[in-house]
């Protein structure tokens, strides 16, 4: 017990600038997991917790706000049209929502399915891929559809009239800028997923922030791009 | 190719709740456009102001389950070093977020409409405060009491965090509102 305490003392103490041989010297030596001590080195007693998750956060932080504020630059530029229509107003933080989980589904679904070798070399013509890619299209646009009914009773009790032109546009722009998001971030996970792969680095750790923030930061412009051309 | 399996219903059933919360918050933003959205820059702010809660109080959630499972943290013990540290922390990094994109719209509006209003950088910082003053110890309390009822944290947290945070982080701009 006491051997052990020693090196989780010395592993605590390492730098975390990178994976350190001691980590898998002690998952060899006293069989315990790598993700234990990981947490151990990162989290333990003596290490300063606040410290740890400011130091490590802050900045993809920092970066993730400044894109979507980027994305929010675009919609202020059309607010006029943005604010004269009550649904799309009300469908803004469910697009968005949607968005980043679609980044998040793809990008960690497809990381295992490289981890468990699912991925044939051609992926083209890859049965699983395929399926991922029609299930989630076809969850987003029956929740894009959904929403968007909501959207417009909610108006509707509300006051706001609906004209059918106005119906038919808003169909059209929460479609296509859904299915264009979700057709993007598939593509993206893909490449991106296998280029990491491939250099033998965890895609799981590069994937989610750069989906969510393509997916973010695109629902905004696509959305501004399709209101412009639409209304 | 079957579509329609177990996969299938999981995905669809997160994003039911997720939409339902993201709806509920975009109804309240369209009763309140004319005290919200009619603020200079509030549109520059909202969609980072929004996502900031997912990213905060998600991967608070998420780091204290992965201590759950590995038997690191106890879940009848909330008064531990790690779980008050991840408060902090969380706490820290949304005052600081929130500060940035105060700072974001104020030079917004001082650039491009040349209006100089220092009192916006408060809106989202005040609003920031109340809203993780919520958000973050509900986060906390739901995944532990969560994983003491045998399930995984990591597959209702994401979905939860973001449907209650959109609606939570629309009332505390409200409320950040009526202050200033």
């Amino acid at each position: 017990m006491r051997a052990v305490r020693k090196h989780l003392e010395k592993l605590r103490k390492i730098e975390r600038r990178r994976y350190h041989p001691l980590i898998h010297k002690i998952h060899k030596k006293h069989k315990i997991s790598k993700k234990t001590l990981f947490y151990v080195k990162e989290y333990g007693p003596h290490s300063n917790v606040p410290r740890t998750i400011i130091k490590e956060s802050i900045k993809i932080l920092l970066l993730a706000s400044l894109i979507s504020s980027l994305g929010g630059l675009a919609l202020e530029h059309i607010k006029l049209i943005f604010l004269s229509i009550m649904p799309l107003i009300i469908l803004l933080p469910t697009l968005n929502d949607m968005a980043g989980d679609y980044g998040t589904i793809f990008s960690s679904k497809f990381s295992t399915m490289l981890y468990e070798g699912k991925i044939e070399k051609i992926w083209k013509k890859d049965m699983k891929l395929r399926k991922l890619f029609a299930q989630i299209f076809l969850i987003a646009m029956i929740t894009t559809v959904f929403s968007l009914v909501i959207s417009m009773l909610v108006s509707y009790l509300s006051g706001y009239s609906i004209a059918i032109d106005i119906v038919f546009k808003l169909l059209f722009v929460v479609i296509i800028d859904i299915a264009l998001l979700v057709s993007i971030l598939f593509l993206i996970s893909l490449f991106a997923g296998l280029h990491f792969y491939r250099k033998k680095e965890d895609p799981n750790n590069f994937l989610i922030p750069i989906t969510t923030s393509v997916a973010d930061f695109g629902n905004i412009i696509i959305l501004t791009l399709l209101i412009l051309m639409i209304f | 190719m079957e579509i329609f399996d177990s996969d299938f219903r999981e995905i669809f059933s997160s994003q039911v709740v997720s939409i339902i919360g993201g709806l509920i918050a975009g109804t309240i933003l369209a009763i309140y456009t004319d005290q919200i959205l009619l603020i200079p820059g509030m549109l520059i702010l909202l969609p980072g102001f929004l996502e900031m809660r997912g990213n905060i109080s998600g991967s608070s959630a998420a780091r204290l389950t992965s201590g759950l499972f590995l038997g690191i943290i106890k879940p009848n013990k909330f008064r531990t070093k790690v779980i008050k540290g991840n408060m902090l922390a969380s706490f820290a990094l949304a005052i600081a977020v929130s500060l940035v994109l105060g700072i974001i719209i104020f030079l917004f509006n001082f650039f491009a409409l040349h209006a100089f209003t220092l009192k916006i950088i408060l809106l989202p910082l005040i609003a920031g405060i109340i809203a993780n003053a919520i958000e973050i110890p509900m986060a906390i309390f739901v995944t532990f009491y969560l994983f003491r009822k045998g399930h995984d944290p990591n597959n209702i947290m994401g979905p939860f965090v973001t449907s209650t945070g959109d609606i939570v982080s629309i009332v505390a701009l409200l409320i950040s509102m009526v202050i200033i």
